[in-house]
């Protein structure tokens, strides 16, 4: 070969090689910095409070029979008041990757708040908390959005909550450097697309194409004569504005599946589908939808527990079936399937002993002290084999709360570009292969 | 020396002290004061979510907004976290409800000045700046397709609009 040719060729060869993207499998444009083990994190708060007594240690029979083996039967003590649920997947889902059966919420106040914000922040909250606060330390959706390469959009991290409070507080941070900008879309579905909500939000006007022009050129007008901005930060997080159509259409689109009926009962659940069904169930909406990279999902009926024993027993059924059917639409869901950690952890457990609440099958209710009991919780990761440890048991006190998110980092390869010192719990190694 | 000649002599003395070098007049240009100030300075602070809505509701309609209606829009507005998306979303059902108080494209175009006068008063409590007026009239009289509720949509979506 000649040696001009050879140069020409070459030069030829290394511009292809920098200029064309490359289509992954995935669906990606271009491939992640840093080694992903999957390309998609669903972490799944099995929170209210549950005790391993109930769950792992099946003291009332295997309350979890979707994602428990075992086929211990219900105490005839409170069957009566358990409501009988079809299996949404046929396989239980501790088969599909590692189950620490003694995991720790080791520190920190077990309320509801501060447990969920040192999942969501990888930090026991040590003082006081000030609910009207963002956390102090950046969430799990901070750095994901700031240090995976390529950057993405905020459609690619979603907080899904069953309640407001101070919950909608929990998809950004104040710390410096952080905040709204790497934020994460949150939406409690229950308020936003309900009867209440259509009947307010339901009916708006729809602009054309070239109206909208004439609409950002008016707007634009007047903002160029006004030096503010109303952006991320005060007006929560700002997504793109082509982001911002679809998510308008998708709650458009939403309104009239609700209007049709299609959401009164989706999964066909015996009796009704209860508040941690219905977040689960807008869960998969987002997932199926926008196929998020990174998407945090609570449920908290089982709190009912302060009061009703049996009921609580119930929801932690409800629960389970909520979080099989959640996997079924991840394996059901293309470029999600086979590319998912699913990562399930109670935000704290329960008292050891009952309050005086006694319900209708004789048994107490429990509060949550920051006793012992209260801080002992369990945790699932599932995930394709060959990328999680496929039917792992740990059964000694392994793993804590603060972990989660180094996990969900080295999962998604952005681990080693979070600045040192910022996270305090590690990675859960045991799982991973 | 003749009488022509002294009447000569008259006229280029008087026409000496007419034409002649005189003291130079010092025009002073001035202007009047003048008080200057940041359109964004006189609102320093970003309307509360119940402001937002009470206001927007009041802007559109003309009236108080009903207390169960505040109610389940704040609800809706605090459940999702892309505020800005929300409140277009809130904007457009009020801009669609036929009950609302915008003036027709025909009161409008019949005078298009006072529209933008008062429209500058409702949405952001001042008057227009000359360029402002100007540029919006322009706008409005050259585009036939440009409606009351595009003029709305686009101020009520504005930065301005979300101070006070």
């Amino acid at each position: 070969m000649e040696r001009r040719s050879f140069i020409k060729k070459a030069a030829v060869a290394t511009t292809g090689a920098f200029a064309l993207p490359y289509i992954l499998p995935s669906g990606r444009l271009f491939a992640a910095s840093g080694n992903r083990i999957v390309n998609h994190v669903v972490v799944c708060l099995y929170a209210g409070g549950v005790r391993n007594l109930e769950t792992m240690h099946k003291a009332e029979g295997n309350l979890m029979p979707n994602l428990l083996s075992g086929t211990e039967g219900i105490n005839p003590q409170i069957i009566g008041g358990m409501t009988d649920l079809p299996s949404p997947f046929p396989t239980k889902l501790q088969s599909y990757g590692t189950l620490f059966k003694e995991f720790r919420y080791a520190a920190g106040a077990t309320g509801h708040f501060n447990a969920h914000s040192a999942v969501l922040t990888g930090h026991y909250n040590l003082v006081d908390v000030n609910l009207k606060q963002r956390p102090a330390n950046p969430t799990i959706f901070e750095y994901y959005r700031k240090h995976n390469s390529p950057s993405m959009s905020a459609l690619n991290a979603w907080w899904v909550s069953n309640s407001l409070g101070p919950y909608p507080a929990l998809n950004f941070s104040n710390y410096p450097g952080y905040g709204a900008l790497y934020g994460a879309n949150y939406i409690q579905p229950g308020s936003v697309i309900s009867q209440d909500a259509l009947s307010v939000l339901g009916d708006p006007k729809n602009f054309s194409g070239v109206d909208l022009e004439k609409i950002n050129k008016i707007r634009s007008f007047c903002d160029n004569n006004f030096a503010k901005s109303f952006t991320a930060g005060d007006a929560g997080i700002t997504n793109t504005t082509e982001d911002a159509l679809l998510l308008d259409q998708y709650i458009k689109d939403s309104y009239t599946e609700a209007l049709a009926g299609n959401y009164d009962n989706p999964w066909s659940v015996p009796e009704y589908m209860s508040g941690d069904m219905r977040n689960v169930f807008y869960a998969e909406k987002i997932i199926e939808r926008f196929k998020p990279e990174l998407l945090v999902v609570n449920m908290q009926d089982v709190d009912v527990c302060h009061t009703n024993f049996t009921q609580y027993c119930n929801n932690i059924r409800r629960a389970d079936y909520s979080v099989a059917h959640l996997w079924n639409t991840i394996q059901s869901t293309p470029q999600m399937a086979n590319d998912t950690m699913l990562i399930v952890v109670p935000e704290h457990g329960r008292n050891l002993d009952p309050n005086t609440v006694i319900d209708a099958y004789g048994r107490y209710a429990l509060d949550h002290n920051n006793d012992d009991t209260s801080r002992e919780i369990f945790c699932l990761v599932a995930g394709p084999s060959g990328k999680v440890v496929q039917n792992q048991v740990i059964t000694t006190v392994t793993g804590q709360t603060i972990d989660v998110i180094p996990t969900v980092a080295k999962a998604l390869g952005f681990l080693n570009e979070i600045p040192s010192g910022m996270l305090q719990g590690s990675p859960l190694d045991q799982a991973l292969v | 020396m003749t009488v022509r000649n002294t009447l000569a002599i008259l006229l280029l003395l008087v026409g000496f002290t007419q034409y002649s070098c005189k003291k130079e007049t010092l025009y002073n240009y001035e202007v009047e004061d003048v008080n200057v100030s940041r359109r964004d300075a006189s609102k320093p602070n970003v309307k509360s979510t119940t402001e937002f809505i009470s206001i927007a509701y009041s802007d559109v309609f003309g009236s108080t907004i009903p207390h169960d209606k505040l109610v389940k829009l704040q609800l809706a507005y605090s459940a999702f976290g892309d505020q800005k998306l929300i409140e277009q979303l809130v904007i457009r059902n009020f801009l669609q409800n036929t009950t609302n108080a915008i003036p027709s494209s025909q009161e409008m175009k019949g005078d298009v000045a006072t529209f933008i006068q008062k429209s500058y008063v409702k949405f952001f409590g001042r008057n227009p700046n000359e360029y402002e007026a100007w540029y919006l009239k322009n706008m409005i009289d050259t585009d036939q397709s440009i409606t009351p509720e595009i003029v709305y949509y686009g101020m009520m979506t504005s930065n301005e609009y979300r101070y006070y």
